[in-house]
């Protein structure tokens, strides 16, 4: 266990039956540290939460917080709050006995959990509604109630199971900047689970992506964007095209590989070591791609268009070879303006070698 | 498979004892003492078929039987159909408030005593009663309303109405308001479509109302005693008359016996008719 | 068409009409009755008279029945909540092998019929010596109010996030001090609805505490005696002055069922 790690997952695993909810997460979080866990829902990142809050115990695996092993510790004797989806506030409680809970819990006399809690209170900017019902408040104030409720204990890491997902967009923006600055002030590790990428890669320090109990990736948002390990990650970021292709050869400066309707040159730098006949996946970015009108000897591969969608400022068109490999480009208006893409005509799509990038774990 | 904890034991198991103590036990305590005989005023444990032979070759028994599954029937079904224009139009013609309004009136007959309410039906429909005295205003002779099986089914009926009415109106509720439309749009009458669609897709509510009425009239001695008259007696009053009457309860037990027997044949029967899946 | 489904409509209202004078009639006529001086009440009704209340007001016996009702009464409702609240706990929080045997334990006592309840309980309680006493009117009306407890208890649990309790949990409570802290308060409605209703169930049931009240008659009891004797329009003062505690009772609970949040400021 490094020095500053303030959680360590040692080969977790977690079944509910024959069900393997989390298979083998093997990770660690930093003092301080800023993760979220990102997946489709079923994925098991509520469960890996709820493991470390101590609200499931694992089939199998260990897990560690702050250098101790908590394995069938209970919830209550641990100190990791959590931030509920539902947010979980008390309804026949006001917002100050809400707050005050985890203290009143833990025994602390009358006068100092009330002393507390209003301490918390005010660094949410919800005194004002100390003696009011949960009813009486609107999505965003609730929100900084449960971070009150689970913050003032004064713990070392903090747990938030999707808090955000119940707001409506513009919330939304300003409570992951009221998250963000909160985790920075208080220096202690956030753990975030989260089925939204914007939320997970604009807060977090590191992002761990699941499927299917298992952890597909683990790195900051850049790496991840930029280099996706196998092909789940390149689809669930969205963006990138996917290509199956056998290596023929070397080539200058990188491998020549076959795919699908065409031929194209892999940098060296992404594939050192490959034999003629291996098999590769690589991915371009939906945004690397370059669209053209059909010309008597091009450079490229032939797709039909089959539909566009505006994306703001941009639009995406989806093409399709004729061997149905799916492609997509993203590209200006402007850029746009001078080829013709109705559904049903054709156009010529390449890139250049140095936006291929292979995927290391297909 | 994880020990219980002693929080959760001390929370279920209190109920669980108690009715096992207080309830299951009894029942088959029943089962017991039908086997026992009686000497002396004195119940003796013993494995004696006598009680069942005695009960079951029986014409009393076997007439009193018939006589109460014919009451229960008629009441289930008599119920059932008085209750479902009512449970119809509580559901579908009613505003919410109303209904709400509805299903708070239906509960308070449970909340009266039914004593009482048959106590006042005999005043109703006694020979001098409320109902001769005003058909006499009219003109028409005193007619026979009470200690027949009229009587009977009429304090069945009030026994259970409020609650088939209600149990139907919760099935009704739950019909698809969309497969009503559709089949109005698909040009079957406002009649057709209460039979073609509200009954089938509220059958199961409507077979667990029916079942609820047959058990409360079944094992009801009060109407059948009371209103009906209580000769030839019913099941439950046999019952009532062979414990209140001295020691014989191994022979009461024999009767409640296929009484609980009976009952559960008909529940089994009803609720697998109301689950029954269409194609298979 | 708009005619037709008026004439319905006005068709299906006459008939929920007629019911519910059927249904109400009884309960109606007992109260005009127990103010009436007639002993066997008809049209023409007779005149006005409280006799039938100073009756009772002066009948020891209705006042050693009412004594015992309310003594059976109060104690079965703690009985039947505190054990209903369990079942109803037990059955949100926990899945367990024979669970459906537990819950068809839980539930099942009011279809059973009267008599044959009355019955077991006669037979069981003298054999072990408790018959006859108003201790086995409480054992047999715990049986057959601790599900009604329960449904409503169960009914409120399932309003209830189920992560509040593991909020608390979380929040440094365990499970001793969150079923203090957090379900009690949460169900506190429920809780006291179900001891109203139990209270009135038991106020009114009168056939398995015929069989094995012995001596110690509640007051449902005595009015199946008085059924059993001389015709008295006593029956109906009791019934309802009976009827009016109750509705009461009902009130109290439905109010507190409506509206969950109520009395908190």
């Amino acid at each position: 266990m490094t020095s500053n790690a303030i959680v360590k997952f040692d080969n977790v695993v977690k079944k509910f039956g024959d069900f393997v909810a989390v298979e083998r997460a093997d990770f660690e979080i930093a003092q301080g540290e800023f993760l979220a866990i990102m997946g489709s829902s079923g994925c098991g990142k509520t469960t890996t939460l709820r493991m470390l809050a101590g609200l499931e115990d694992p089939t199998s695996g260990n897990i560690y917080l702050d250098g101790e092993r908590v394995n069938g510790r209970a919830t209550w004797d641990r100190d990791t709050p959590m931030v509920w989806q539902s947010l979980a506030l008390f309804p026949f409680l006001t917002v100050q006995e809400n707050v005050e809970f985890s203290l009143k819990m833990r025994g602390v006399g009358k006068a100092e959990r009330s002393q507390r809690a209003r301490k918390w209170l005010d660094k949410m900017q919800i005194t004002e509604f100390a003696d009011r019902n949960i009813a009486q408040l609107s999505g965003g104030q609730r929100q900084r109630v449960a971070l009150a409720r689970a913050l003032v204990t004064e713990p070392k890491i903090l747990l938030l199971d999707e808090p955000l997902s119940a707001l409506d967009a513009h919330l939304k923006v300003r409570m992951q900047a009221v998250l963000s600055n909160l985790q920075k002030d208080l220096g202690i590790t956030f753990v975030y689970v989260t089925h939204s990428m914007s939320e997970a890669f604009s807060m977090a320090d590191r992002v761990v992506i699941m499927s299917r109990g298992q952890i597909e990736q683990i790195g900051t948002p850049e790496e991840i964007y930029r280099q996706p390990h196998n092909r789940f990650v390149a689809e669930f970021l969205g963006s990138a095209n996917i290509f199956d292709a056998v290596v023929e050869g070397k080539a200058e400066g990188g491998w020549a590989v076959k795919h699908e309707g065409g031929s194209t040159v892999i940098p060296m730098a992404e594939l050192e070591n490959a034999k003629p006949g291996d098999k590769i996946t690589f991915i371009v970015s939906a945004e690397n791609m370059q669209l053209s009108m059909p010309a008597a000897d091009h450079d490229g591969i032939e797709a039909t268009v089959v539909g566009d969608e505006f994306v703001g400022g941009t639009a995406m068109i989806f093409l399709e070879t004729s061997t149905g490999q799916e492609i997509k480009v993203q590209k200006s208006h402007d850029e746009l303006s001078t080829l013709n893409r109705k559904p049903g005509s054709k156009l010529i799509v390449n890139w250049t070698s140095e936006n291929c990038h292979v995927l290391p774990g297909e | 498979m994880k020990r219980p904890s002693l929080f959760s034991l001390v929370l279920a198991l209190p109920l669980l004892v108690w009715q096992l103590a207080f309830f299951l036990f009894p029942l088959l305590f029943l089962i017991a003492i039908s086997f026992w005989t009686v000497k002396m005023f004195q119940m003796q444990p013993d494995l004696n078929f006598g009680n069942w032979q005695r009960i079951l070759t029986r014409g009393v028994f076997w007439d009193a039987y018939l006589r109460t599954m014919i009451l229960a029937t008629s009441a289930a079904v008599l119920t059932s159909a008085i209750a479902f224009p009512a449970s119809y139009a509580i559901s579908f013609k009613l505003s919410d408030t109303a209904k709400r309004w509805m299903v708070f009136i239906l509960i308070i007959p449970f909340f009266t005593s039914y004593l009482v309410r048959v106590y006042s039906l005999q005043v109703f429909l006694t020979d001098a009663g409320i109902i001769n005295a005003a058909l006499g205003y009219i003109g028409l002779g005193p007619l026979p309303l009470l200690n027949n099986t009229f009587g009977t089914l009429v304090g069945m009926m009030t026994l259970c109405l409020p609650l088939v009415i209600l149990l139907q109106t919760f099935s009704l509720n739950f019909v698809n308001r969309d497969l009503i439309e559709a089949a109005h749009n698909l040009r079957c009458g406002r009649l057709r479509t209460v039979f073609a669609v509200v009954v089938p897709s509220a059958k199961v509510g409507l077979v667990v109302a029916a079942l609820f009425a047959f058990i409360l009239s079944f094992g009801d001695f009060v109407s059948p005693l009371y209103l009906g008259g209580g000769n030839p007696p019913t099941l439950s009053i046999m019952i009532t008359d062979i414990t209140k009457s001295g020691q014989q309860w191994p022979r009461a037990a024999v009767v409640a016996i296929m009484m609980i027997g009976t009952l559960m044949t008909v529940a089994f029967a009803a609720i697998t008719y109301a689950y029954k899946e269409r194609g298979k | 068409m708009g005619n037709e489904s008026k004439i319905i409509n006005g068709w299906l209202m006459l008939h929920i009409a007629l019911c519910l004078i059927f249904i109400f009639a009884p309960i109606a006529g007992s109260f005009v009755f127990s103010l009436n001086s007639d002993r066997f009440p008809s049209l023409p009704l007779g005149e006005f008279s409280l006799e039938w209340y100073r009756a009772i007001w002066e009948d020891p016996l209705v006042w050693s029945g009412f004594g015992n009702t309310v003594v059976v009464g109060l104690t079965v409702a703690v009985i039947a909540t505190t054990l209903g609240f369990g079942g109803a706990y037990t059955d949100f929080r926990y899945n367990f092998f024979g669970k459906s045997f537990y819950l068809a334990l839980a539930l099942l006592p009011p279809t059973i019929p009267v008599v044959i309840m009355g019955l077991a309980m006669l037979a069981f309680l003298s054999r072990i010596n408790l018959s006859g006493s108003t201790i086995s009117v409480i054992i047999a009306h715990g049986v057959m109010c601790s599900p009604f407890a329960m449904a409503i208890i169960r009914l409120r649990l399932s309003q209830m996030d189920p992560d509040l309790e593991a909020a608390s949990w979380n929040l440094g409570g365990n499970e001793w001090a969150t079923l203090r802290h957090v379900i009690i308060p949460f169900t506190k409605p429920a809780i006291f609805a179900a001891l109203f209703i139990t209270m009135a169930v038991s106020f009114d049931e009168f056939a398995v505490a015929w069989f094995v009240s012995g001596l110690n008659e509640t007051l449902p009891v005595k009015i199946l005696g008085f059924l059993q004797g001389q015709v008295s329009p006593r029956i109906n003062a009791i019934g309802s002055l009976a009827f009016l505690s109750s509705i009461t009772l009902i009130v109290l609970a439905q109010l507190l069922l409506r509206n969950p949040e109520a009395g908190k400021k």
